[in-house]
């Protein structure tokens, strides 16, 4: 399952700029396809652990829907990985900013997970201004903004802005953090 | 006549300063922020909707209907001055009046799609009006066997239409309905594959889902393969008064009736939403132009913006149809509105214009009042936009990110949502770049549990015996309506790749997709092998 089949309309043909990964994407497609088929059986698989109540009035219990939906699941992934096998592959999404030739940068894509997961810390420990300047700030770093630390600069603004006009004005609770924590128009 | 005063009473509501002032805010940023490129409607919704924590239910939802105008009338603005292709809605748009724009048509193309969608949206507004009560009152009569087999509808048209392929919608609506299943299940009690984890024992919140296939997802599939170098936006002249010429509104009005016709209808039932309105009214505005226009079309044709933009709008206003008499939500957009009302305890459907009455007209009036926002706002506010699209990429991603952070965090103030969002955003990030459509995810997000309760509900009532679902002439309707649908759109699509792969007069940056299957690039390769397989 590690090469692509020839298909009978040339989709994956090696022709344009980026022959290398076509098969690359070829096996993430398997294993996405692979993956979701895998979730269905583990849905079907955890609707008959779903503790039926004894004793329980309705005629369809709370395991019967889950079994349809795990069904439906593996059916359909079960069609795609199938379709995939005859060469039908998946079209990416377009978009404004997609250049359609580039390929994937997975580093990218990593560091921004590592830098939007850091609000799970900083969130509590730092409070939310100095959270969306790091999620900002880095975010824009990592997508090639020129101006490092006019970016940081903006995400802190940013987070000041965004703390004061939902925590201060609007009252959702967002934790100031203990640098503002004495002022009081966040704390609070 | 009951429902004009109750319409009157909406206004009165409506209007006063408080909830004007609302709707002109959430008009304004609705459009600003639709405006940003990769931002469609859904985003648009999902990523304000932090901002309706606080207000009290009317302001919330007068809220709502600004940003939803807005963010769908924004998107139009970005395909016609931005050098590359938008999003789906807007996308045929995008070919004639982005070329317009080439041309240095953009004002007239502007023009004629900010006032088209003003038609639109007042007459399906109007149509809304005195269509939804009626409904409404028929809804009541129907039991929880008709109620299920219009869900089934919206799952299966929503499913195999959205996307390029049927099997790949399908598993898109499994995941979200899988996603649906987590939690304490109301009947029993039972918990149901929370993995003894307790922050999951209340569900997965549906802004989390569409946050983050919408948001978090497409920033992480954006960023996979970022367009580096300057944004290219087209120059559009100062001078708004000049904008429409007598010939260009003479050779409007006419598409912006048509696109209304075609758009309403197909937004108030389960197809797919605006993005087979938009596309019915191309083909036919191509297909109806005489003479010059005709010789125009794929150069820049005026009536190939007006249509489409109407119906756009259209459908929009039509998607609130069942959304408000029935519950139902048929797009990403709809499921994300619905999920506001849910989180204000208010139920949308049949019995929400007797119980929430003032209510429902407030926002109704709010509907008329945010049309005619937009275009006072958006035509000469068009230099704000053109700044607006400039944004440099790092900065525009950066502040989704930190938004779509608050939207999840804001919901319980607990950072086990954010870890959710993100999860779900890696999904969105690997559906997109596989080839799967997200809508639908969201959708079975949404659905999946009403249906399950409606399923419930009918076969306590039938004692099991599972014929009750076919047993009234509503449901017998429905099921074979679905039928006609899903056949007419999987026609409808084969129309549409082969429209979109006949030869283009002036290949563009903007055709360059379309045109791609000619050329020999990535792009035309998976192009050709998404027709071959809608052929199937």
């Amino acid at each position: 399952m590690t090469s692509p089949t020839p298909t009978p309309f040339g989709a994956d043909a090696p022709e344009g700029a980026l022959p290398p990964s076509r098969p690359v994407r070829a096996i993430g497609e398997y294993v996405f396809a692979g993956v979701a088929l895998l979730v269905g059986v583990g849905t079907i698989a955890g609707a008959g652990a779903i503790r039926v109540p004894p004793g329980s009035a309705s005629v369809l219990g709370p395991r019967a829907f889950p079994y349809a939906v795990g069904v439906l699941l593996v059916l359909a992934a079960a069609a795609v990985l199938v379709g995939l096998l005859r060469g039908r592959r998946g079209r990416p999404d377009d978009g404004e900013d997609v250049d359609p030739d580039a390929p994937t940068d997975w580093v990218t894509v990593a560091l921004l997970v590592a830098v939007f997961l850091s609000q799970l810390l900083l969130i509590d420990l730092a409070g939310w201004p100095v959270a969306v300047a790091v999620v900002f700030g880095g975010g824009a770093i990592i997508l090639g903004a020129k101006r490092r630390w006019a970016a940081l600069a903006i995400g802190l603004a940013l987070g000041l802005v965004t703390q004061f006009v939902f925590g201060t004005w609007l009252g959702l609770s967002l934790p100031a953090g203990p640098a503002l924590n004495w002022i009081p128009i966040f704390h609070g | 006549m009951d429902s004009l005063t109750a319409l009157l009473e909406g206004f009165t509501t409506a209007l006063q300063p408080q909830y004007l002032l609302t709707a002109l805010f959430g008009v304004f940023i609705g459009t600003a922020v639709g405006v940003l490129p990769g931002i469609g409607p859904a985003m648009t919704v999902a990523l304000l909707l932090p901002l309706t924590y606080t207000l009290d239910p009317t302001g919330a939802l007068i809220l709502f209907a600004g940003i939803y105008y807005g963010g769908m009338y924004g998107g139009s603005t970005t395909s016609i001055l931005l050098n590359t292709p938008g999003e789906s809605a807007s996308i045929v748009t995008a070919l004639e009046g982005n070329r317009m724009a080439k041309a240095g048509r953009g004002a007239a193309a502007l023009a004629t799609a900010a006032i088209g969608s003003f038609v639109a949206g007042t007459v399906a507004t109007v149509l809304l009006t005195f269509l939804a009560p009626g409904i409404a009152r028929l809804a009541v009569q129907l039991g929880p066997a008709d109620y299920f087999a219009l869900i089934v509808v919206a799952f299966l048209t929503v499913g195999a239409l959205l996307g390029s392929s049927v099997p790949r919608g399908l598993v898109s609506l499994g995941l979200g309905l899988v996603l649906g299943l987590v939690g304490t299940e109301v009947l029993s009690g039972q918990q149901r594959y929370t993995f003894g984890i307790p922050s999951l024992a209340d569900g997965i919140d549906v802004v989390l889902i569409a946050v983050g296939l919408f948001a978090v997802g497409e920033t992480l599939y954006v960023a996979s393969r970022l367009r580096h170098g300057s944004v290219r936006v087209i120059p559009v002249d100062r001078g708004w008064r000049s904008w429409m010429t007598r010939d260009d509104l003479r050779r409007s009005w006419k598409p912006w009736l048509r696109g209304t016709a075609i758009g309403f209808p197909i937004g108030t039932i389960p197809a797919g939403g605006a993005d087979v309105a938009t596309f019915l009214s191309y083909a036919a505005e191509r297909r109806l132009a005489k003479g010059e226009a005709r010789a125009e079309f794929g150069r820049g044709a005026i009536e190939g913006v007006a249509g489409p933009e109407s119906a756009n709008n259209a459908a929009a206003a039509g998607v609130l149809v069942p959304l408000l008499t029935l519950g139902l939500p048929t797009t990403a957009t709809a499921a994300i509105i619905i999920s506001a009302f849910q989180s204000y305890g208010i139920r949308p459907g049949p019995l929400l214009f007797e119980n929430q009455s003032g209510l429902v007209w407030a926002l109704i009036a709010s509907l008329y009042i945010g049309n005619v926002l937009l275009i006072v706002l958006n035509l000469p506010l068009v230099g704000i936009w053109v700044k607006v699209l400039r944004i440099p990429r790092p900065y525009l991603y950066g502040g989704i990110l930190a938004f779509a952070g608050l939207g999840a965090y804001a919901l319980h103030f607990n950072v086990v949502d954010t870890l959710t969002l993100m999860a779900v955003g890696l999904v969105g990030f690997l559906m997109r770049r596989y080839g799967y459509p997200v809508a639908p995810m969201v959708v079975g997000g949404i659905l999946g549990p009403m249906a399950e309760e409606q399923l419930r509900k009918s076969m306590a009532i039938s004692q099991g015996d599972l014929l009750y679902l076919v047993h009234s002439p509503f449901a017998i309707v429905a099921y074979g309506t679905l039928a006609v649908i899903v056949v007419a759109g999987v026609w409808l699509k084969r129309r549409r790749a082969r429209l979109e792969s006949s030869p283009v007069l002036v290949p563009t940056g903007a055709t360059a997709v379309v045109d791609a299957p000619v050329a020999s690039g990535a792009s035309g390769a998976d192009r050709a092998g998404d027709r071959a397989e809608t052929r199937e």
